[in-house]
């Protein structure tokens, strides 16, 4: 093992090999995965891990199998599964955006009316959403409406201190030079504050994203059996622990899948987009 | 300093229209407190059903809990991070591991935890362990990372190397990117410390808030989940207090 001081020189000096060293970037990876799902299966045979606690890659490969054919429980297959914990987190984050865009936008563009409302903001996002579980199950049931309540939180705060922020940043130079060009007030917030504000919304609409998939397998833990986060507690309770594997892979895949699907997004409509943190909730 | 004065003056008016517009809204429109309290029957309602020492209880064991598994997932995550970063043919074998683990939400991890660990303790530390850690390894490994290469040219220059070189130069150059790993882990602690106590517990401020519904309590539970709110708050600001001294500057937000 080499300090990395030499590594980084080294690939500065010697241009030659890039394309080596882009293979070995996902060679090696792969490699150190397939070598530990090996131990882990021979592990097992050997009987050194107990089954129900670490179920063998093998075993997992045919749950998936069982769960995508006749379903857990039976006859609820993993394509229902994904299909309503997606319904459930679009639902929350896309009505939490519709709400956090325009009130953040106005938020952001007075300052008094920011004042106002920061310390509101900052409250209510460092409020763990899912402590609103139980209160959601008194206004909405158990139903979907508690769920989508839950993530539409969730979301709504994270959204809303980007959106603010991403208006307040705007170059100040940016507005008075449009004013100074007669911009009318409502033209200068289309033509120059949203473009230069959309960056840190979107960003913003990424980390938003994942507080859903955070935030739905909690709530998919109380009063229901149909979606992932369900699914993988349910299992857990019959000891079927290659069951929750699975649905903790797959639910690992999707949120994989869309944030760096939104990332690969934010780079294509935006590639001048200068890289900035958005903040976690 | 004026600025900060009146930005937090009007802060504070606009909590007050808050709370006075939840509070008539609650007696004069809706008037059922069984369904929308107001915050002063929130209060009563707390003072009514629950003792100081209950409260104090509560709240110590959720801080337990949170320093628990942030502590253990600060010391693992800067730890690897910082060696991952520094030794390259270790961080190839340990970050691909991690990168897969990581898109996995924490929570999903409670069943798993129940298995492994049971229904006490360990298995809400493990959880809470598991939310923070990503954050602040990554972090950690990309300050390390980022070091710009004349910082440690320079230093071998003047002869410094090996563990010196890590210690001395390389690990406080990246403590910044450390540090805002560790308000992100510790902001992320916090949420899922209520998800785990909602699941399995029979002490803490999450249970608190799960037990008042049962009991028909809406007050007490709304109280606590304004508490959970105020003592993440506190607890995070202290975070960024302790950070700033050690790390030098804040990390923004």
């Amino acid at each position: 093992m080499r300090p990395s001081g030499h590594d980084v020189k080294g690939t500065v000096t010697s241009g030659g090999d890039g394309r080596r060293r882009s293979r070995r970037d996902w060679l090696d990876p792969l490699l150190v995965v397939l070598a530990l799902l090996l131990l882990w299966e021979l592990a097992s045979a050997l009987g050194w891990l107990r089954p129900v606690r670490f179920p063998a890659p093998s075993r997992l490969a045919s749950s998936l199998w069982e769960l995508t054919v006749s379903g857990y429980p039976t006859g609820v297959t993993l394509d229902t599964h994904f299909a309503i914990t997606m319904q459930r987190i679009l639902g929350g984050f896309l009505a939490a955006v519709a709400l956090a865009v325009p009130l953040g936008l106005l938020i952001g563009w007075f300052p008094l009316l920011d004042r106002l409302t920061g310390t509101i903001v900052a409250f209510c996002r460092s409020v763990a959403t899912l402590s609103l579980l139980p209160i959601a199950l008194v206004w909405f049931g158990t139903g979907e409406a508690s769920k989508m309540f839950l993530i539409g939180y969730g979301c709504f705060w994270v959204m809303l201190s980007n959106v603010i922020a991403a208006v307040k940043q705007v170059d100040p130079v940016l507005v008075r030079a449009a004013r100074t060009m007669d911009a009318a007030s409502f033209d200068l917030f289309l033509s120059v504050v949203i473009p230069s504000a959309l960056p840190r919304i979107l960003s913003g609409a990424r980390i938003a994203l994942g507080v859903g998939f955070m935030v739905i397998v909690g709530a998919e833990m109380i009063g229901t059996i149909i979606g992932l986060g369900a699914l993988i507690m349910e299992a857990r309770t019959f000891y079927r622990s290659d069951i929750t594997l699975v649905g903790m892979i797959v639910l690992g895949a999707l949120g994989f899948v869309f944030t760096t699907g939104l990332e690969r997004l934010e780079a294509r409509l935006l590639p001048w987009r200068v890289r900035q943190g958005g903040g976690p909730s | 300093m004026r600025t900060a004065v009146a930005s937090s003056g009007a802060g504070a008016i606009g909590v007050a229209t808050l709370l006075l517009a939840w509070e008539v809204v609650a007696r004069l429109v809706w008037q059922d407190p069984q369904v929308l309290p107001s915050p002063s029957q929130c209060l009563a309602a707390a003072w009514r059903h629950l003792s100081m020492q209950e409260l104090a209880v509560h709240v110590s064991v959720s801080l337990g809990r949170v320093l628990g598994g942030f502590g253990l997932a600060a010391v693992a995550g800067i730890a690897l991070g910082i060696t991952a970063g520094w030794y390259r043919g270790f961080g190839r074998i340990v970050r691909p591991i991690l990168e897969l683990l990581r898109p996995i939400p924490p929570l999903a991890w409670i069943p798993m935890a129940i298995i492994w660990f049971g229904l006490g303790e360990p298995s809400k530390w493990f959880v809470i362990f598991l939310g923070a850690f990503f954050p602040i390894f990554t972090n950690a490994w990309r300050g390390m990372t980022a070091i710009p290469p004349a910082i440690l040219d320079a230093a071998r220059t003047m002869d410094v190397d090996g563990a010196e070189l890590l210690l001395r130069v390389a690990v406080p150059a990246a403590l910044p990117d450390i540090a805002t790993g560790l308000r992100v882990g510790f902001s992320l602690a916090f949420g899922i410390l209520v998800a785990a106590e909602l699941i399995a517990a029979d002490r803490g401020m999450g249970y608190l808030v799960m037990q008042s519904r049962e009991l028909g309590q809406l007050g007490v539970a709304v109280f606590g989940v304004l508490l959970i709110g105020i003592v993440s708050l506190v607890a995070d600001s202290a975070l960024a207090a302790a950070l700033r001294r050690v790390a030098g500057r804040g990390p923004a937000g």
